[in-house]
């Protein structure tokens, strides 16, 4: 065996052990940290103790995290299952579905703390609106439509074209053939997306710094309520040094959720299938 | 009745699709339109090649030159850590691990980028900044180093993944004829496939790079934020972190309001320019092996 190969083995062992190692290491590390700190008073308690955060748990965290990112998982997706359709099958003109498209790649390829920058000036400051569960809604969906409908997009364009074809020369109407034909065969996908969407929308930081999450909040009972967000929650703590051990433990709840969601959306979507 | 329900539906798409459309081109042109004032006020040179940035003395000076070199730099460190184990990784993955066990440490490594940044920030607070301070006896172990390793890490998925998708189509295509002409298993990895793949993989690069530029919260966390040119060991700030930082001080509609909007598209321009790049490089190499 040459020198040049040796190097070459040892170089992709290497790597490759490093990377494996690293990635379950993250993953063990916060398991590892995290279980220790959380009980089921944890999920189920309000933030207490002086400074606060230091004792209690992270419930109107959890709850503030969940009911903004589905809310705008729910508008995002609608809106951005509208968007792939009309791109995939009603944008006659190929010129407008090339300019749609570059301008939904210009917006996914914007990063998140200025979408933050414009939600905060457009809908705080310029419309006056209270720091609340819709305005970190509003935000987080102007940042996940891109997202989802460029997915969605790939999804709906990967499915059959032979059998569109077939039922649109049946004489079924195209709304029809869509609804269902084309999305229950990428339901899967779609479904996908949109839990990739809901994670990407309840991990996001810097967009509800200034736009909605605040340091303590209660369960938010209507739209105009400001609610707390694990990860803003987390921030804080960590940031502020207020608790580490804290920290560990809505690190954990917010990874956990994150995979749930994910786990959740892609059951749903496998479920027509059986 | 058909035909009534045929029109609503289209039209309910057409509205939800002309919907985000504006969404999307209101976002943009906002941005635009909020940074002009400054734009028409300061000159380019002053905020591309000045020196400091102290936008609240009573003679403030605005030049993003710190942040850009800052951004650029923790980038491009994250990148040429990345490089070497993404591409390794996923010959490892692709041609040295079994199927089935190459599929779920795949999946493990799709997993990090759902994980929230603000998580991988406080990972390389309470790890990579504790081990920085303790072993390399630095004052402060928040630095551009620390930036880089995180921002690495973060982006094992972008890279690994779709390398690994190339090896994988480039495995079917030439693996089975290169091995039953008698070359052996490693030249062909090492020559065939390296330059089969060569193209995917600078893109898959851009595109994480343009991912690195956009990255906020961890960044943040772990880089000290002080606008100063940046060093290897030292602190630094990145754009990104700038705009999270001030916009929650900076007054509506003054001067400064107005220059952090200019970061953003300065921002943005970086973005786009490393996309663009990225897109004319793919469709060069997509011709190529047709």
């Amino acid at each position: 065996m040459k020198i040049k190969d040796i190097i070459f083995k040892s170089w992709i062992y290497i790597s490759g052990i490093i990377v494996v190692v690293v990635t379950f290491g993250v993953f063990l590390y916060f398991l590892y940290k995290g279980i220790k700190v959380v009980t089921l008073e944890f999920i189920l308690e309000a933030p207490g103790g002086m400074p606060l955060g230091t004792e209690g748990g992270v419930f109107p965290a959890i709850m503030g995290s969940l009911m903004s990112g589905l809310l705008s998982g729910l508008i995002g997706g609608l809106l951005g299952l509208c968007t792939s359709i009309y791109l995939v099958f009603y944008c006659n003109n190929k010129k407008n579905q090339k300019y749609m498209l570059h301008a939904l790649q210009l917006l996914a390829g914007i990063p998140s703390v200025i979408i933050g920058l414009f939600g905060y000036t457009v809908l705080i400051v310029g419309l006056g609106l209270n720091k609340s569960l819709i305005s970190v809604t509003l935000t987080l969906t102007v940042m996940i439509i891109p997202f989802i409908a460029l997915r969605m997009k790939k999804a709906l364009e990967e499915t059959s074209k032979d059998q569109f074809i077939c039922s649109l020369s049946l004489g079924i109407p195209k709304g029809y053939t869509i609804i269902h034909l084309v999305i229950p065969n990428a339901l899967k996908y779609i479904m996908t997306s949109l839990g990739l969407g809901i994670v990407f929308a309840m991990g996001a930081t810097a967009p509800i710094m200034f736009t909605g999450a605040v340091i303590i909040a209660g369960v938010p009972n209507k739209l105009t309520d400001p609610i707390m967000a694990l990860p803003y929650h987390l921030y804080v703590l960590v940031n502020e040094g207020i608790s580490i051990e804290m920290a560990y433990g809505t690190a954990f709840v917010l990874i956990v959720l994150v995979l749930l969601i994910n786990l959740i959306c892609h059951f749903i979507g496998n479920f027509e299938d059986v | 009745m058909k035909k009534y329900n045929e029109n609503i539906f289209r039209i309910v798409i057409t509205i939800g699709a002309i919907l985000s459309s504006i969404l999307v081109l209101l976002v943009f042109f906002y941005i635009l339109n909020e940074s002009l004032p400054f734009l028409k006020k300061v000159c380019w040179k002053e905020f591309l090649l000045g020196g400091t940035w102290s936008p609240l003395s009573s003679n403030p000076s605005f030049s993003f030159l710190p942040m850009i070199l800052g951004t650029l730099y923790v980038s491009f460190l994250a990148i040429a850590i990345v490089m070497p184990l993404g591409i390794g990784c996923a010959f490892f993955l692709s041609f040295l691990v079994k199927k089935s066990h190459s599929k779920v440490i795949l999946s493990f490594i799709d997993m990090l980028a759902g994980i929230p940044s603000v998580i991988f920030g406080f990972f390389g607070l309470v790890v990579l900044v504790k081990f920085m301070e303790q072993n390399l006896d630095m004052v402060t172990g928040e630095s551009v180093l620390v930036g880089g390793i995180l921002l690495s890490v973060m982006l094992f998925p972008y890279v690994i993944t779709g390398c690994a998708e190339t090896l994988e189509k480039g495995k079917e295509k030439y693996y089975i004829a290169s091995q039953s002409l008698g070359v052996s298993k490693w030249y062909t990895m090492r020559v065939i496939m390296l330059s089969y793949a060569a193209n995917s993989i600078f893109v898959n690069l851009l595109l994480a790079f343009s991912r690195a530029v956009g990255e906020t919260m961890a960044v943040m966390m772990v880089m000290g934020n002080s606008p100063i040119f940046p060093r290897l060991l030292g602190r630094a700030e990145t754009i990104p972190s700038l705009i999270a930082l001030e916009m929650g001080t900076a007054t509506y509609k003054s001067i400064h309001y107005s220059a952090l909007y200019t970061a953003g598209l300065i921002l943005i321009v970086i973005i786009l320019i490393i996309q663009f790049i990225a897109y004319k490089v793919n469709k060069m190499g997509s011709r190529r092996f047709k």
